[in-house]
């Protein structure tokens, strides 16, 4: 049973469990009933539907309740595109297309407000449910016959009819063909999604979805890929929608209705979010108990479907399928995780190391939370393969000053400039492409994901080259002593392992700048001396500023300290100048500063 | 332009703030307060048309009626609290799909009970003339009473003990219940209020329109596009959003026809969102 699972995990297990499927379609369309034909070609239809929900919510993190008004578009598009063009071309196959170009087309603009306005989680969710709202209100409103598209009128409330089947206008596809097609048609959906996941792109969308801030500041551009995500979501809805048109040959705004954006949701949480093949399963079995409750209870439907939603997310929150992959999993077989598979030779690590550059200046840099001055005023030079410390009680504006150098706060004034350049007004993700590596205070890292792809990830940000990020893993893990645990779960790590994941995480980013903040925090005595070595280490090709309140880390590290006070900088010598500064000492002991700072 | 017109767009303007007020001033307090979107929301304003139709025809008079609608939906709402939201708490989206299957059974569930004929109340009070222009002197009774609403709200949560406690539940609920606030209480309350006020809107809204089981989801979408706009600031947040998207959409509306108007305030909301993604209040930090 294993291996029989393993098999199918390859590439051409799964081509052949494609050809599978057409196969089967070819079967049941030639030796079934028209009408059975034309019923399963409608739920793969909306397994498809329901597919790009699960790639944009379950693998993107993209909240969509618009699916279903993308699917809408699609069918429309195809409509208008097929009743004026098969006249002249004598096929609708190319109006699919078009069904798929347009749906995208519209994510992407409607994307474009949603991720590049940064709107929460919860927003994009009820932004795109309004959008279907007002898309339902306006296809509704154009009953009149002035409201054509060329030859296709919108018919408002009852919909567009007269839509061409999908094929040859003169011989346009039987219900058996057009179920061979539209599994066809799936099933190659699945496959090159399925790859897609497997790729850089997949594993990036997946680390956006797991750890927004992480991705960013290991230099992935987090709008750029949830935008992407959503416009394949929208093709991949589109042609669903197309394929609709093309089965009923019709269009009404009922695909704009809440309830069937209602069921897109029910049918990939039944499905399970996290399952390509998921998604066609909940399909069919809602679209199942819908057929059986159409018989005899059909007013009853709307309950049922209302009570499943509701008991999904009360009971199985991850989805049927989860609960059913999770229950395999107890019996022993592996099921469900994509491994990214790379077994390069060890590499030495400080042949990446040896740079020249890596100057980062900070001239006179402010930041007030309104009436708030957080930082006033800082000025301070991090030249190359040094160790800086920045140093201050509580409240002495060291996280300030060290988010405004990352660039998740912008600068009231001042500018920050790496190697020359002008940095100050570049986001997170630029300024890592740059070449800044970043430490966060909390351990930032993907916590559903293995230590191993955790370390590939953040070597695939700067390298952008597969070879190279499993070359730099491999070399990285075995530095840190975590090679063999590195298909561990993150999300099982203690405070001080994840920790250290982090800053392995950073250097496998080859980073010019290494920023760390409390990088010590939580470790054991042993792993804090481990952690001294390693930043001395790090110095010889980079330049490394770390923030600390820990005197004793400090110490130990013997590193040239920059002091802050009050949100500007009060001191810069050497950790032994400042233990003997009493101004220092008043100032970490509480008590108060009688005179001004010497300048 | 003669007075009386402009008197007439500026009173129809005023009109489409005021509406987008009550129907989205309930939905507001309870994802101000609990930061949950109420997928529902559209069907408590049903419900609460319903009720009010209800004991209209019982003979109680409107007002009567539509108070007693509103307190009905406002016990709705504390046992849907208490029998589906409170097992949700920490799952922002869970709620909302959650509350999203509970409109669909709502919705059918009031099919069956009422059928899905249109059931009406005359408009109370009669009609007034502006020049040329005709209006109804009802109109004005729902710009007060969206004033009345936010009103209401200003007075529950700054002037009375449970007020002050449900916003420093929402501030800091760790703390709250360090300091002795009971706050699983307070989220029973607070979605029972929020649940009252949009019975409320609902059962004006019934004097304006008639009352079909897929009432409320005429209204929903817009009421989502002013809370989110708003952002998180219950008051501040819904009235400046809905003065902005009100307006918009009553010029609109007013210099083309209403289908336009809706669209405008879908645009105006999701370019505004793009530049203030955490909505109008979002910057001020003080939430309420």
């Amino acid at each position: 049973m294993n291996t029989l699972l393993d098999k199918a995990r390859t590439l051409p297990g799964r081509i052949g469990l494609t050809v599978l499927a057409v196969i089967a379609a070819f079967v049941v369309g030639g030796g079934s009933s028209a009408f059975l034909a034309q019923q399963w070609a409608l739920w793969i239809i909306f397994g498809q539907l329901a597919l790009s929900l699960t790639f944009v919510w379950g693998y993107g993190g993209i909240f969509s309740f618009g699916q279903a008004a993308l699917f809408g578009i699609g069918a429309y598009a195809y409509g208008i595109s097929s009743i004026n063009l098969s006249p002249i071309t004598g096929e609708t196959y190319s109006s699919l297309l078009v069904a798929g170009a347009v749906a995208g087309l519209f994510a992407l603009l409607l994307g474009y407000f949603i991720f590049y306005g940064n709107v929460g989680e919860l927003y994009v969710g009820i932004i795109t449910l309004a959008v279907t709202l007002v898309l339902l209100t306006f296809m509704s409103s154009t009953g009149s016959p002035e409201y054509h598209v060329g030859d296709a009128l919108l018919g408002g409330y009852n919909g567009m009819s007269g839509i061409p089947a999908l094929g040859s206008v003169s011989a346009p596809l039987n219900a058996g063909f057009q179920l061979v097609f539209v599994v066809a048609l799936a099933a190659v959906i699945v496959l090159l999604l399925d790859q897609l996941l497997r790729r850089p792109f997949g594993r990036s969308l997946m680390a956006v979805r797991d750890n927004e801030l992480r991705s960013q500041l290991l230099g992935y551009d987090v709008r750029r890929t949830r935008l992407t995500a959503f416009v394949i979501g929208g093709v991949v809805a589109g042609l669903a929608g197309g394929e609709f048109a093309g089965w009923g040959q019709f269009a009404n705004p009922a695909v704009f209705s809440l309830q069937q954006a209602a069921l897109v949701i029910i049918w990939a949480l039944v499905g399970g979010r996290r399952s390509l093949f998921g998604a066609f399963l909940g399909a069919i079995v809602i679209q199942e108990i819908q057929t059986v409750m159409g018989g005899t209870g059909g007013g009853l439907t709307p309950i049922v479907l209302g009570a499943i939603m509701i008991l999904v997310v009360l009971v199985a929150p991850e989805g049927l399928m989860a609960a059913v992959f999770a229950g395999l999993r107890r019996l022993g077989l592996r099921v469900g995780r994509r491994p990214i598979t790379s077994n390069a030779a060890v590499a030495d690590l400080s042949e990446h190391r040896a740079k020249d550059r890596g100057q980062l200046v900070a001239e006179d840099v402010v930041k007030s939370f309104g009436g708030v001055h957080a930082v006033r005023g800082v000025s301070a030079t991090f030249p190359p393969h040094s160790v800086t410390s920045l140093l201050g009680p509580n409240g002495a504006g060291k996280s300030s000053f060290f988010n405004l150098l990352v660039g998740r706060y912008p600068v009231t004034s001042g500018t920050i400039s790496l190697d020359g350049r002008d940095i100050t007004h570049l986001k997170p993700h630029q300024r890592a492409q740059l070449g800044l590596g970043i430490k966060t205070q909390v351990p930032s890292v993907y916590n559903e994901m293995s230590m191993r792809e955790n370390v590939w990830l953040a070597a695939y940000a700067k390298k952008r080259s597969i070879a190279e990020a499993d070359r730099v893993t491999d070399s990285v893990l075995q530095d840190f002593g975590i090679a063999e645990r590195q298909e561990t779960l993150v999300g099982d790590l203690a405070h001080g392992q994840r920790q250290w994941l982090e800053i392995a995480m950073v250097v496998a980013g080859h980073p010019e700048v290494v920023l760390l903040d409390e990088p010590t925090a939580g470790m054991t005595r042993e792993e804090t001396s481990r952690t001294v070595r390693l930043v001395h280490d790090l110095a010889v090709g980079a330049t490394v500023v770390v923030v600390e309140h820990d005197m004793d880390f400090v110490r130990q590290l013997d590193s040239d300290v920059v002091m802050l006070h009050q949100g500007a900088v009060f001191r810069r010598g050497s950790i032994q100048e400042l233990r003997q500064d009493e101004q220092v000492l008043d100032i970490y002991l509480g008590r108060a500063v009688t005179d001004a700072p010497a300048t | 332009m003669d007075p009386s017109h402009l008197t007439a767009v500026a009173l129809s303007v005023v009109n489409s703030i005021a509406l987008l007020i009550i129907v989205s001033v309930g939905l507001a307090v309870i994802f101000g307060m609990m930061g949950l979107i109420n997928l529902a929301h559209g069907e408590f304003l049903m419900l609460g048309a319903y009720m009010t139709v209800t004991f209209y025809r019982l003979g109680v008079g409107f007002w009567i009626a539509a108070i007693l609608g509103a307190l009905s939906v406002g016990l709705f709402g504390v046992l849907i609290e208490r029998c589906l939201i409170r097992f949700l708490y920490g799952r922002l989206a869970a709620m909302m799909l959650a509350t999203w299957g509970l409109s669909l059974i709502m919705i059918q569930v009031v099919t069956i009970i009422f059928g899905t004929s249109t059931h009406s109340i005359p408009t109370p009070l009669g009609s007034f003339k502006l020049g040329q222009y005709s209006f109804s002197q009802f109109s004005i009774v729902v710009d007060i009473a969206a004033l009345a609403m936010l009103g209401l709200v200003y007075v529950v949560f700054t002037k009375t003990r449970y007020g002050v406690m449900a916003r420093a539940a929402t501030l800091d609920p760790t703390m709250a219940g360090a300091i002795g606030i009971d706050v699983r209480r307070l989220n029973m309350l607070t979605f029972g209020f929020g649940a009252i006020l949009s019975g409320f809107g609902g059962a004006l809204l019934a004097a304006l329109a008639g009352v079909v089981p897929t009432f409320g989801q005429q209204y929903v979408g817009a009421a989502f596009m002013v809370v989110i706009t708003g952002g998180a600031a219950v008051l501040t947040g819904t009235a400046s959003a809905s003065v902005l998207l009100g307006g918009v959409q009553g010029i609109v509306s007013n210099a083309t026809t209403a289908f336009f108007g809706s669209i405008s305030l879908l645009l105006v909301a999701i370019v505004l969102l793009r530049f203030m993604p955490t909505g109008i209040s979002g910057k001020w930090g003080r939430r309420f």
